[in-house]
């Protein structure tokens, strides 16, 4: 079964007889999540990710196309009991002590008897000791933590996660990282929006690009980055081509550059071997692997601007 | 229901807010003062002699209940009016700080219906309007009752309708707050409709100013639907004071409150209903 589904979603927000035709979220996405996956939404400000977000929990309704969660329509509380959202800036009761907010988000999420699951959702993100203070005393990465815990209340199906590491600290993410793990590992689909690409790139296995309301890209994370198969290898001219193609080496961006698959060293020294004998002369070889700013960059039309900046 | 959640949360953190601690430091002080420097003597059920803050008060002596009438009217006139424009001010802030950004989101993806949202703030309210009338009337009924003998619940009901009123009122106010998210227009129109409910609780006397015709009709079109106030807090009084009341004018002006106040919660969940965050 699919987590997310949205066909043909469209957002506008404003707009109408006075405001003209407003501006456009939303414009035309489609995306399909299976149920386990673990999905990173990245793109610039702007790009609707927050709106996309917004449509799946049914706090903005779409002016146009589908949006499904967990196969139920997201103004549904039955689909919502089963999703843990953390938004990108949790607005917390500052008289509030953590056990009484999560106490509070629990009722609301209908969780009898939430005691237990509240001080085990306390020790888990690390907040354990703090159970008496003021939620208005709390560092911000205190406060990240206690959003996390509220959105894992319950053991939720689908965890939809706005910048889950912002204001914490390095051993803080890792800790995040272990958890956002441990949920997957118990079944949990996992949705998550964030600057740090770098965090959603060790966290996430499919990856989607958002540009204008638009998704450019989207795949699991080794076709879009390239994969640890996959090799770039370098040739002195001269060289002939043709012959390497027909090796199954395929051009790559630069002179004398080529990209080959090679599924272990033994495949790979035996290719370079059969190159050889074609007259090509290796002189570079590097894993085809770039990071996801590289990624971004290009499919937003960038990569050019970044090699000269 | 979630919405008894929403509104123990409201109470929860009211309880935190300084304009609410200094209505409960305020009230108890109050009653902490009268009940320590007013001396009443009552014999054989009649109030012989008064003092306060040791000075002596004249009075004829006369049955207590009925020297305690005109105390009880003006503190159902102070609750009534003292009451109304503490909620407009303290409470304008609970519709606002529900569509915070980063807490509506946070709200809207738990498993709760938007009305509940909506209705627990509104009980929320009410209950915080029902217990700080409580606590004063029922504090004044128990100081006057020990020093006098005379135990009567008509403040008590006076200050429920003074609540009552309140609770109407600040469901136009909840209807500002979700349709502009401002603290300051949800006091606005709150204050504004206080003193629109004293004009319209005079509209007979006051529309004989205007000329008859089409002033007088829009006047009289405008007044019909707003909560007639100065009507409501002169029943309080009467009924404090216990003095007789019109049960059937009485009865109208309630109905004519809960269907204002209704009115006005629904099209606030109307709004709140339809609106993207």
């Amino acid at each position: 079964m699919l987590a997310i589904e949205a066909r043909g979603l469209r957002k506008t927000y404003g707009g109408g007889f006075s405001r003209g035709a407003g501006k456009e979220a939303l414009a035309g996405l489609d995306l399909a999540i299976s149920e386990g996956a673990a999905f990173g939404l990245i793109g610039l400000n702007g790009a609707g990710k927050t709106t996309f977000i917004k449509a799946l929990l049914g706090v903005v309704r779409p002016s146009a196309g589908v949006v499904r969660v967990l196969g139920k329509d997201p103004e549904d509380p039955s689909a919502r009991a089963k999703i843990g959202y953390l938004p990108e800036r949790l607005f917390l009761p500052h008289a509030f002590t953590p056990v009484q907010f999560l106490a509070s988000v629990a009722r609301l999420k209908g969780i009898s008897e939430a005691d237990d699951e509240v001080r085990r959702q306390i020790g888990r993100v690390g907040l354990s000791g703090e159970e008496g203070r003021r939620i208005g005393g709390f560092s911000k990465g205190m406060r990240q933590r206690l959003g996390l815990a509220a959105a894992l209340l319950g053991g939720p199906m689908l965890l939809v996660l706005d910048e889950p590491t912002d204001g914490v600290d390095p051993l803080g993410r890792a800790e995040i990282r272990r958890i956002l793990a441990e949920e997957r590992a118990r079944g949990a689909t996992l949705f998550l929006n964030s600057h740090l690409l770098s965090e959603t790139e060790r966290v996430c296995d499919r990856i989607g690009i958002l540009s204008g309301g638009r998704l450019l890209r989207e795949g699991p994370i080794e076709a879009l980055c390239g994969s640890e198969t996959r090799y770039r290898v370098r040739f002195a001219p001269p060289l002939d081509a043709a012959a390497l193609e027909a090796l199954g080496f395929r051009p790559g961006e630069g002179d004398g550059v080529f990209v080959v698959d090679a599924p272990d060293p033994t495949a790979l020294n035996d290719l370079l071997d059969r190159a050889r004998r074609t007259g090509a002369r290796l002189v570079g070889l590097t894993h085809d692997v770039r990071d996801l700013e590289d990624v971004l960059a290009e499919a937003l039309g960038q990569g050019g601007e970044r090699g000269h900046a | 229901m979630k919405s008894f959640v929403v509104a123990r949360d409201l109470l929860r953190e009211a309880a935190s807010r300084r304009w609410f601690l200094a209505l409960g430091l305020g009230i108890t002080l109050g009653l902490v003062v009268i009940g320590l420097s007013l001396r009443m003597d009552v014999v054989d059920g009649a109030l012989a002699a008064t003092r306060f803050f040791g000075k002596s008060v004249n009075t004829q002596i006369r049955a207590a209940d009925l020297a305690l009438r005109p105390v009880f009217v003006a503190s159902s006139y102070l609750i009534f009016y003292g009451g109304l424009l503490f909620g407009v001010v303290a409470c304008a802030d609970f519709g606002p700080s529900l569509l915070a950004p980063g807490r509506i989101e946070h709200l809207l993806s738990l498993p709760v219906r938007r009305f509940e949202l909506i209705v627990g703030t509104f009980l929320g309210v009410l209950a915080l309007a029902l217990l700080g009338a409580l606590y004063g009337a029922g504090g004044l009924v128990l100081i006057f009752g020990v020093k006098t003998g005379v135990y009567s619940g008509r403040l008590i009901v006076s200050a429920l309708l003074a609540s009552v009123t309140f609770s109407a009122i600040y469901g136009a106010m909840l209807t500002v707050a979700i349709a502009a998210r401002s603290a300051a227009l949800s006091a606005a129109s709150g204050g504004a409709l206080v003193l629109l409910g004293i004009v319209a609780g005079e509209r007979e006397r006051i529309s004989e100013f205007f000329d008859p015709g089409i002033s007088r009709t829009i006047f009289r079109g405008i007044t019909l639907f707003l909560p007639r106030v100065s009507s409501l807090a002169r029943s309080a009084g009467e009924i404090a004071g216990a003095q007789p009341v019109d049960s059937a004018a009485l009865t109208s002006l309630l109905l004519g409150l809960v269907v204002f106040g209704l009115a006005a919660l629904s099209l606030g969940i109307h709004l709140f209903e339809r609106k993207d965050f």
